[in-house]
């Protein structure tokens, strides 16, 4: 058979089985303190991560202690006391054999041998970390991908102590009980439209899979009462990233739905430099406020931050340039007041409002104009953290603060970023899409021109404290965003149990036309390098074809067909937040289609250019 | 009505009514699907509108009238007048629209 098939069990699903056989496997045998098991990366995707496993006679608190290749790189957490001991060991050293001492409350020691693997390609190269042990401490700064290099957590002095092997992109951050919240490395469609997120443990274990019918995108944001915000969008819609969702934390139900299209006209917004008819917001974050119950959407391609109530979905005031918006919306928007620097935010990212009701973001700045003939080059530009003041009474706005327009060039990014408020006068700036063509900042996203030795990606993240620089990491590459975060948490840091599945995956969208025509009887040829791969939820066709072909990927089942149209254009991606699965030959495509909404078995052809061809391959939906 | 025409026919055939002209190029995936798709739209509309496919490699002189920088692009023209621009591929109901739009 010329066409490669594989099934994928999920990923919960192997987790749930290897921590199945763990458990079996410490119950079934006579593991202490001083003959533990140990069990290096048990969830299968986090590669710094162990677990020791032993039984103790009476209940006892324990130390697990990863030494530090110097004292101050030592990372240690005390679990509370049982008699059987599942606990993670967090912050090993990548390549290197780790010392791990496991310490019981007021007894005994033992110490440990961990070895760890040799890095992979997927791990960011440090160019620097500039900060103290007094400063971070136990901290790590976590940076999400946005092209190839994967999800990594530096320490004080740059050393990798925590890295996912799987591209879970966009977002990551810390809920209430301690988990992480990040994007699902389930790809939906090109370029990053993705099933969901994860609810995951430091060590790797996903607790709760979300998968949301629309698909996930850019951010997510947990409310007080613990569901989640997720942005996402509407697949009968012929726009995209305009849509969020509030979702039962609990049961996965979608509790309810916002469409900014109820609140902005698509046809009246100003335009910025990157907006497209399909892509006219690009909502890159989104913020609850629980003093005004309101919610901040930012919108890359309207050079606007969004704000509405909760409840009523309606528009309360946008803070942007109002410069080219129509008459009708200009009540909405702010003026500037006062006598210090002010400057408008463009294409910004990851908006945050602060406890006083200050709004911040990460204004990129990118073209700096909706105005065509006023829109400056990237080597003429600046990025910036920017915190305004804004009085919703008389609708006047302040910059109050801002890092990062005095750099120019060199911290420059025209994509992704963020920023983060950790307390007045406590902020991280970071970044993290830096792309250099040649001597100068690209004009051109770089996740398109991935061989081309004139490029160099990098990502800075900056903390400062009362203006003053306490912190600088500087790798290669690009990262959407970055975050501060310890390793271990006070609550539950290793909890057991199988991790659950919630939501449900939506009906993939349909070419509208299909393309009548019989088979040719002939199998896809090898030429074309297919595979396919099933999940129980969907599968996804790989292959290559050569730009300008006609393909068209078909289920067929009698006389029931549906029709997915394979884009083989070159440089078909207007906006490209995340470039992770971009293939370098762009000649590489995957086309992934939900069984949802499907029933029955459906043999799987492709049309290319004058002929549908067998795969021979069929799926039971 | 649909018809792959060169510039001398252009003239005379956009000038009046809703006309869709389809720039396109014989070597583009996507041009090759959205001539499925007018297929289809010209079934819906029939002799409401007209359609004109215009090579965008051999009308050199049309592409810069009309400033076609890549391909597909479609315009809606009225009595001559563009009123609306898409690019790239899009599906029968986004089309359908555009043109009643102008009906």
């Amino acid at each position: 058979m010329a066409i490669q098939y594989s099934f994928t069990k999920s990923l919960v699903d192997r987790q749930n089985e290897a921590e199945k056989a763990m458990l079996e496997e410490l119950r079934s045998g006579n593991y202490t303190l001083t003959n533990p098991l140990v069990k290096l990366n048990p969830y299968l995707i986090n590669p710094l991560a162990a677990v020791v496993l032993f039984h103790t006679d009476d209940e006892v608190a324990v130390t697990v202690r990863v030494l530090g290749k110097e004292p101050e790189g030592t990372m240690e957490h005390t679990f509370p006391k049982a008699k059987e001991h599942v606990l993670p060991v967090l912050g090993l050293y990548i390549d290197y054999e780790n010392t791990v001492e496991i310490e019981l409350y007021r007894g005994a020691k033992h110490t440990i041998k961990i070895q760890t693997e040799p890095m992979t390609s997927g791990v960011p190269k440090l160019i620097h970390m500039d900060t103290t042990y007094h400063y971070l401490r136990d901290e790590l700064i976590f940076v999400s991908p946005a092209l190839t290099d994967l999800a990594t957590g530096f320490d004080y002095k740059g050393d990798v102590r925590w890295h996912l092997n799987i591209p879970t992109v966009f977002d990551i951050k810390r809920a209430k009980n301690g988990n992480l919240l990040i994007g699902s490395h389930r790809l939906l469609k090109i370029p990053y439209y993705m099933s969901g997120i994860y609810e995951m443990t430091m060590a790797g274990k996903i607790v709760r899979e979300y998968s949301i019918p629309g698909g996930y995108h850019h951010d997510q944001f947990e409310m007080p009462d613990g569901n989640l915000l997720i942005l996402t969008e509407d697949l009968t819609s012929e726009t995209v990233e305009d849509m969020c969702v509030l979702v039962d934390r609990n049961t996965g139900e979608i509790l309810k739905t916002w469409d900014y299209k109820k609140f902005l006209d698509p046809k009246k917004v100003a335009r910025s430099g990157s907006w497209t008819e399909e892509d006219w917001f690009h909502n890159n974050a989104v913020w609850y406020d629980e003093k005004t119950n309101s919610l901040t959407f930012s919108g890359r391609h309207i050079d606007s931050m969004c704000n509405i109530d909760f409840d009523s979905g309606e528009l309360n005031w946008i803070i942007g340039d109002p410069e080219m918006w129509p008459e009708e919306y200009q009540k909405y928007f702010f003026k500037p007041v006062g006598d210090g620097e002010f400057d408008w935010q463009y294409e910004q990212h990851a908006n945050v409002i602060t406890p006083n009701g200050d709004v911040m973001c990460f204004d990129n700045g990118h073209w700096r104009s909706k105005v065509p003939e006023k829109r400056i080059k990237n080597r003429d530009n600046f990025s910036r953290g920017v915190r305004y003041k804004i009085n919703t009474d008389d609708m006047t706005i302040q910059q109050v603060w801002q890092y990062g327009k005095e750099r120019g060039e060199e911290f420059y990014s025209m994509y992704i970023c963020n920023v983060e408020y950790y307390k007045e006068g406590h902020y991280m700036v970071h970044s993290g899409g830096i792309q250099y063509y040649g001597d100068h900042a690209s004009e051109q996203f770089a996740a398109l021109m991935q061989d081309d030795p004139m490029v160099h990606n990098h990502s800075i993240t900056v903390e400062l404290l009362d203006d003053q620089v306490m912190l600088e990491l500087e790798v290669e590459g690009n990262f959407y965003r970055a975050e501060k975060l310890h390793l271990y948490h006070d609550q539950d840091n290793m909890p057991l149990g199988d991790g659950v599945r919630l939501g449900k995956m939506g009906v993939t969208k349909e070419f509208d036309t299909l393309i009548e025509m019989d088979p040719c009887g002939e199998e896809l040829s090898y030429i074309y390098e297919a595979s396919v791969e099933e999940e129980d939820d969907r599968f996804t066709f790989h292959a290559t074809f050569e730009s300008g072909q006609l393909v068209m990927l078909m289920l067929e089942q009698g006389d029931e067909k549906h029709g997915y149209y394979i884009s083989t254009a070159k440089g078909k991606f207007a906006a490209l937040c995340c470039g992770t699965f971009i293939e370098k030959d762009a000649r590489k495509i995957k086309c992934s289609v939900n069984k949802a909404g499907l029933s029955g078995t459906y043999d799987i052809r492709v049309i290319v250019d004058d002929k549908k061809f067998d795969t021979g391959i069929q799926i039971k939906c | 009505m649909l018809k792959e025409i060169a510039a001398a026919e252009f003239e005379e055939l956009a000038v009046k009514g809703v006309v869709l002209v389809d720039f396109f190029s014989t070597t583009c995936g996507p041009c090759k699907m959205l001539s499925f798709v007018l297929n289809d739209v010209e079934k819906v509309l029939g002799d409401k509108v007209t359609i004109l496919k215009v090579d965008f490699d051999k009308n050199k002189d049309l592409t810069e009238k009309y400033a076609v920088k890549g391909y597909p692009t479609l315009i809606v023209l009225k009595d001559g007048v563009e009123v609306k621009r898409m690019q790239g591929l899009q599906q029968k109901p986004a089309i359908i629209k555009a043109l009643e739009e102008q009906l």
